[in-house]
């Protein structure tokens, strides 16, 4: 058996193919960038942070990066003008507050919060936001998302060429997923510790004291 | 609309009593209609079209395979009123009994006749030939006239007009007789007596008009048969009798549709106006709930909805389908669009997305489509699109066309835009907005310098306090930042009077709380920084 067809199986994974070429997107916090390919989140595809309870720096994490794509003006991508896009919340726990998203520089013009009634519902808004090519990240909070689900997630955010984040409880460790990056956020006393569980194409880490 | 004619000769219009019609309209010689009565409307040249749907009883039922007659109450017996060729092959004629038909053709349809659905026939029919003329009238049970004048240049002359009707006629069921004249009751009698005559020029109404018997008027069989009696067999007959007294036989109206038909007597008629709203019923024979069947049922209803816009140039953000049952109430489905809109496809997939979760109690007899108020369609122009791939896959759907899946599938309370508000009181300081409704950019920019917590509670929550000071989940809090007060709203019964501290918990998570300055000091958690 030759060394091509090896790999041409689909079981055959490559690890250099992983490695996306694509810069990622600027966390705003320079030690977190550093642990990441590409230098910042990565762009189309689904991360995962683990939380244990609500408001431990989960959105703080996120703001600079949600904050540069918000204030991202039409672009030309492609040869086509595209309109500025939007961030969607799939059924946040609380009600996002307007003031407080634009006091971190969130363009509340383009904030869209969908409210489903069900995991199946939230599981479809999620998937029709990511893959509609109009949002720029999706968040979502899943009371569960199995492997499946995940898988799909991933693959809208790579059609829609947009972000999704997925926060999940800590007992979601355990599980397999197909996020390309899962961070476990953990409060110590020295602040809020960030543990990456998962980095495609790159190390897990932990940071103590990101936040 | 029509030019009013301006004749002076309208006054005899209004029903006159047969003394005052004696006054009124002079006694005929001979040679009356060689020179008219009034100025004839010439310089406004009209030509009617007009199509007599003598079998619309019949066509007005829903065609199926069987024998069909059509029966109609007379005088307390069934008789039959019309029947089609594969009954009447068997012998069947009008004028039979219903137990006769069905004694010679046991398998025979019978159907009574419903006089709603053949207006309801008739007005879909004028509202289809809208695209033929401005002006389209419906006249008596059977009857539809259009001015066709202005319409011959662009439909290329009369005869390819007069194809395209009788060709679209055909296509959908219906088997008329046409004849076209210069005014509506000449073009009316024309057809009744089935000359598929054009006459163009006023001066051959009167000799074409003279041959025609008395059958194709629409005059009371009584009268037509005195009239047989006193052997008038014809219209110019019926000319050469004195104006006076066939006046007080027949009635005076009589003898004015016989100036009007001439062209002596203006005939205005009313121009039909389809509904700017649509409303259709789909009818099954039967009870379905196959849910392809009804879904295709639902997309022919939206094909001619989308026809029935296309022909005003408008489009709708609102659609409602009813679904009945024979037993219980009629489900709704409403549909909302982001933007004005008419095309099929785009409703149609809205519709599935609905249709999968909607839950039917019963099989569905009937399915009605209304559509909402209709607005001008703004029109989009397409964009000559080079690069055809890469824009394709680049942008699927507008956020607008997001926002209206997302609605249809989970409600349009679940999905909504934010807004701010010039309010103090950070429970007022913000709005949802509808996301079908315009995407109003709110050019409001908070004016506190003090941070905000990324989290709202529903409604502040109550906490627990030891000694004065608040408990969360059991620790006490720590303050950070504050107080900040807040004191506002005086204006309505909401006011508050509270000071906001920032606190943090031993978990590490800041809070937003207040303390409660009204009333009872009590400790309240209000937000959280995230």
């Amino acid at each position: 058996m030759s060394l091509e067809k090896v790999l041409e199986n689909p079981r055959v994974w490559r690890g250099s193919s992983q490695v996306g070429t694509r810069s990622g997107l600027a966390s705003g916090y320079p030690e977190l960038d550093r642990c990441l390919p590409g230098g910042g989140w990565p762009p189309e595809a689904l991360t995962e942070i683990l939380i244990g309870q609500y408001g431990i720096g989960e959105l703080r994490l996120l703001m600079p990066a949600l904050a540069r794509l918000s204030a991202e003006e039409a672009q030309t991508y492609c040869g086509e003008h595209t309109e500025p896009r939007w961030i969607a919340w799939v059924d946040p726990p609380f009600q996002p507050y307007a003031p407080a998203l634009q006091q971190c520089g969130i363009d509340l013009s383009r904030v869209l919060i969908v409210r489903p009634k069900d995991d199946s519902e939230l599981l479809w808004s999620a998937e029709q936001a990511l893959s509609s090519g109009t949002c720029a990240a999706v968040l979502l909070w899943p009371v569960s998302l199995d492997d499946q689900a995940s898988r799909r997630l991933q693959l809208a955010a790579e059609k829609g060429h947009s972000w999704a984040i997925a926060f999940r409880p800590l007992s979601a460790r355990q599980q397999s997923s197909a996020a390309a990056l899962r961070l476990e956020l953990q409060s110590t006393e020295q602040g809020t510790r960030v543990h990456i569980l998962k980095n495609r194409g790159g190390r897990p880490a932990v940071l103590d004291s990101l936040l | 609309m029509p030019r009013a004619w301006k004749s002076p000769v309208t006054l005899r219009d209004t029903a006159p009593t047969s003394s005052a019609q004696q006054q009124v309209l002079p006694f005929a010689e001979p040679a009356l209609l060689a020179k008219p009565l009034s100025v004839t409307p010439t310089q406004v040249r009209r030509l009617w079209f007009c199509i007599w749907l003598s079998n619309l009883p019949l066509e007005a039922c829903q065609a199926s395979d069987e024998a069909l007659a059509i029966v109609e109450d007379q005088h307390g017996i069934h008789r039959v009123l019309q029947a089609d060729s594969v009954a009447a092959a068997a012998g069947i004629m009008p004028g039979q009994s219903a137990n006769a038909a069905l004694a010679l053709l046991p398998a025979l349809r019978l159907e009574e006749r419903s006089l709603v659905r053949e207006q309801q026939v008739l007005e879909a029919l004028a509202t289809w030939l809208e695209q033929f003329s401005s002006f389209v009238s419906i006249a008596g049970k059977d009857v539809l006239l259009l001015e066709i004048a202005g319409s011959l240049r662009l439909f290329g002359g009369l005869s390819n007009l007069r194809r395209q009707v009788s060709q679209g006629l055909g296509a959908q069921g219906f088997s008329a007789a046409m004849a076209i004249a210069p005014t509506p009751l000449a073009a009316t009698w024309l057809a009744r007596a089935g000359r598929r005559v054009c006459i163009r020029a006023e001066e051959n109404l009167g000799p074409a008009l003279r041959k025609l018997p008395l059958d194709c008027l629409d005059w009371p069989a009584g009268q037509r048969e005195s009239l047989a009696g006193m052997g008038i067999a014809s219209i110019g007959d019926c000319l050469r009798l004195p104006r006076g007294g066939f006046a007080r036989r027949f009635g005076a109206e009589r003898l004015l549709e016989l100036d009007r038909a001439l062209g002596h007597l203006p005939d205005p008629r009313d121009s039909w106006r389809a509904p700017e709203r649509f409303c259709a019923d789909y009818e099954m024979t039967e009870e379905q709930s196959d849910s392809e069947l009804l879904l295709h049922i639902c997309r022919e209803l939206l094909l001619s909805h989308e026809q029935f816009l296309l022909l005003r140039q408008l489009g709708t953000q609102r659609l409602c389908f009813s679904f009945f049952h024979l037993k219980s109430t009629a489900t709704e489905l409403r549909l909302g669009s982001a933007f004005a809109d008419r095309s099929q496809e785009r409703w149609f997939d809205l519709l599935k997305i609905r249709f999968e979760t909607l839950r039917l109690p019963e099989p569905v007899i009937a399915v009605r489509l209304r559509s909402g108020l209709s607005q001008p369609l703004q029109a989009e122009t397409a964009r000559l699109c080079f690069d055809n791939k890469a824009g394709n896959e680049r942008r699927r759907y507008s956020i607008a066309q997001l926002a209206e899946r997302l609605v249809a599938r989970i409600g349009e309370q679940s999905v909504n835009a934010l807004t701010m508000v010039a309010e103090h009181r950070p429970e007022y300081a913000w709005k949802v907005q509808n996301p079908l409704s315009d995407w109003s950019a709110s050019t409001l920019t908070t004016r506190d310098s003090i941070k905000r917590p990324l989290w709202m509670l529903p409604e502040p929550a109550l906490l627990p306090a030891d000694s004065g000071y608040p408990l969360h989940k059991g620790c006490r809090l720590t303050l950070l930042e504050g107080p900040e007060r807040l004191e506002t709203g005086w204006w309505d019964e909401q006011s508050i009077s509270r000071d906001y501290y920032t606190a943090v918990n031993d978990a590490g998570i800041r809070l937003w709380i207040f303390r409660n300055r009204q009333r009872t000091p009590n400790w309240y958690l209000h937000g959280i920084f995230g």
